[in-house]
């Protein structure tokens, strides 16, 4: 067969499957704009386009049903899901990069058997941690705070681990130099691992913001207070809630999920290549 | 290579290490401590140590059977996800872009406008429904003519990102039985073909695919067909085959030397060929790595989907290890129960890491 007819047809193999994986999304943004009377209807566009969905769920306008603004505070999750994530992202990659170098650029003894230790810890599933720190959280007085939803999670092992991959391959020459230049650990830290360890660091940075800002166990179990919620655990008490309005629930997942599809445009390669590092060398 | 001063290396690894001991070290000792007492919120009792009663009471928990064989079936997703990944990869690595520079410019330009015209047409004659789709498959195509490969990663690879509680929000709603988009298609389907059939229950149903089989009656298989479980599997292939794995199937693959291929194919070896005896073996690294991981994560999930979706439900036929854990320790308030029942997980998962070590320490990797 002709070589660009088969990469045609290809091309239309190809086409089909991005519809499977994106035609739920179609459906979501289309109900979004629906009115509650054609939700049940066989169609992925309204015929009547409701844009007051998104007034509702961000309290701009009354519930169509009762009258009154939604017993829900939207736009508070919203900016709870930023504020846990960014300080998460931060601390974490900070902490990380710290203990990384410690166990790459630095020598001293028992180094590796430390490492080889931190790395099995990796290993152990997150539930059997969740309910002993649910307790420490407990005797911290941490329960239902932001400190409590952020001070647990500023702390990874996979993060140490990353980066350590990444310090690990960088030239030994350029400590010698700095040796040389009298530069001391903590200007070699910042002014030469740092930046040269930058790709493995925006790699780590946008994991660990996207896997804070769609975190739910943890938040789950530590909020207690509708002003304290993240977007995940703010959905789930807005279904049970409000679960048979679909399009307003459609219009919030819609708001959930455009920030992160502009993250995902802006930042693809980088976590591309994020991946690799992590899963590849393993 | 001079070794740092103690002081020096300290400080680098204190805010790391003081977090991880309080909040890793700390809570395994206190969970592997805790799974041997009667450890409960229950303010009324006593702190007192069992030794291995939780240990015994498990293995006569018919519940516990029957969550650990949903876990297990959940987890028979799995091969279709990473072989859907595989065979993701194999189609996005091979040749997506025409060979003739002119072809390609010309494919781009023509599908582009006839996009904006065929999705105009639908939308001024009436059928908005048609132009929205014609319009999003002519973009996809488009850019696809352009970029190649790329446009159809980034959209497969979507789903994965956006997982979490809106994507599972999202198909509650087309799980719904009667007015959800799936039965509703389907029920469309059947009419156009002649027949009235009702659809599958999906997350209100028992049902499964392995319902034939004569289990014990405690598993609460519904009878053969699609059921809760089914749908939670469907959900997670959508979610996964586009995700990560597909990624590092994409580096594997672009890390096979292209020499290896261009001899077989000198030699006459077939498409299939080449793939059993290049491709299969050049990837088994990538491929043992990420059925390991994916068996660690099959074994701790299914807690955002059961807590999220069916509440464990219908009959339990959705609690899974993960959510049975969350139950004991935080609904009906057993501590020690739920620890135990963590540690038996965490056993199980530390088999499967300790194969993988073993294997890569074989292999001589890093």
């Amino acid at each position: 067969m002709n070589r660009e007819l088969r990469i045609f047809l290809k091309h239309g193999l190809l086409l089909f499957l991005a519809l499977a994986m994106i035609g739920p999304f179609l459906w979501m943004l289309g109900a979004s704009f629906k009115p509650n009377a054609e939700i049940e209807r066989l169609a992925l566009l309204p015929d009547d386009v409701h844009a007051q969905n998104y007034a509702i769920v961000l309290r701009q306008a009354p519930d169509p049903h009762t009258g009154h603004l939604l017993n829900l505070s939207f736009p508070r999750w919203y900016f709870n899901s930023f504020f846990v994530a960014a300080w998460v992202t931060s601390l974490q990659v900070m902490t990380s990069a710290m203990a990384a170098f410690a166990f790459s650029r630095l020598a001293w003894r028992g180094r590796d058997t430390v490492f080889l230790f931190y790395l099995g810890t990796m290993m152990i599933p997150s539930i059997v941690l969740m309910l002993p720190n649910y307790q420490i959280m407990v005797k911290l007085g941490l329960v239902n705070t932001y400190r409590g939803l952020i001070v647990p999670m500023a702390f990874s092992a996979f993060g140490t681990f990353l980066l350590r991959q990444f310090m690990i391959t960088l030239p030994r020459s350029y400590d010698e130099a700095a040796e040389i230049d009298g530069a001391s650990a903590l200007q070699l830290f910042l002014d030469v691992i740092l930046p040269l360890a930058r790709p493995g660091v925006v790699a780590l940075a946008i994991l660990t913001f996207l896997g804070n800002f769609q975190s739910f166990a943890w938040p789950l179990i530590m909020v207690k207070d509708d002003y304290l919620r993240t977007i995940p655990i703010g959905l789930l008490s807005f279904q049970s809630d409000y679960g048979q309005q679909t399009e307003l629930i459609m219009a919030a997942t819609v708001m959930n999920i455009v920030p992160l599809i502009a993250l995902f445009i802006v930042m693809q390669r980088q976590l591309v290549a994020g991946i690799q590092m992590g899963g590849v060398k393993g | 290579m001079r070794r740092h001063p103690r002081f020096v290396v300290l400080l680098f690894l204190a805010p790391n290490l003081l977090g991880f001991l309080t909040f890793t070290l700390v809570p395994v000792a206190l969970s592997l401590a805790g799974s041997f007492t009667n450890w409960s919120l229950r303010p009324a009792l006593p702190l007192e140590f069992i030794g291995l009663q939780n240990y015994a009471r498990l293995l006569h928990d018919q519940q516990f059977y029957l969550y650990l064989y949903n876990t297990a079936y959940l987890m028979l997703a799995l091969p279709f996800s990473i072989g859907g990944a595989l065979w993701l990869a194999v189609l996005l690595h091979g040749q997506t872009r025409f060979r003739h520079a002119p072809t390609a410019r010309r494919a781009t330009l023509a599908s582009g406008l006839a996009t904006l015209a065929g999705a105009g047409a639908l939308w001024f004659t009436g059928s908005p429904n048609l132009a929205y789709l014609v319009g999003f498959l002519g973009l996809v195509a488009t850019l696809g003519f352009h970029f190649g490969s790329v446009t159809y990663r980034t959209a497969y690879y979507l789903p994965n990102f956006t997982a979490g509680a809106a994507t599972i929000l999202l198909w509650t709603q087309l799980y719904n039985p009667t007015s959800g988009l799936i039965n509703q298609g389907l029920g469309r389907a059947a009419a156009w073909l002649g027949f009235e059939a009702a659809g599958p229950g999906w997350l209100t149903s028992t049902k499964s695919l392995l319902g034939f089989l004569p289990w014990p009656e405690f598993f609460n298989n519904g009878g053969f067909g699609l059921g809760a479980r089914e749908a939670i599997m469907a959900m997670g292939i959508w979610a996964a085959i586009g995700g990560n794995n597909l990624i590092l199937f994409l580096a594997g693959l672009s890390n096979i030397p292209p020499e290896l291929n261009e001899a077989a194919e000198i030699d006459g070896a077939g498409g299939w060929q080449r793939f059993r005896h290049i491709t299969w073996p050049q990837l088994a690294p990538t491929t043992f790595f990420i059925v390991i991981i994916s068996l660690i994560g099959g074994l701790q999930g299914g807690f955002e989907q059961a807590r999220m979706m069916t509440n464990g439900g219908p009959a339990g036929t959705t609690t899974t290890l993960s959510y049975y854990i969350y139950l004991q320790g935080f609904e009906r308030l057993d501590l020690g129960y739920g620890s135990a029942v963590a540690w038996v997980l965490f056993l199980l998962v530390f088999a499967l890491t300790a194969l993988q070590w073993s294997r890569q320490a074989r292999d001589g990797h890093d």
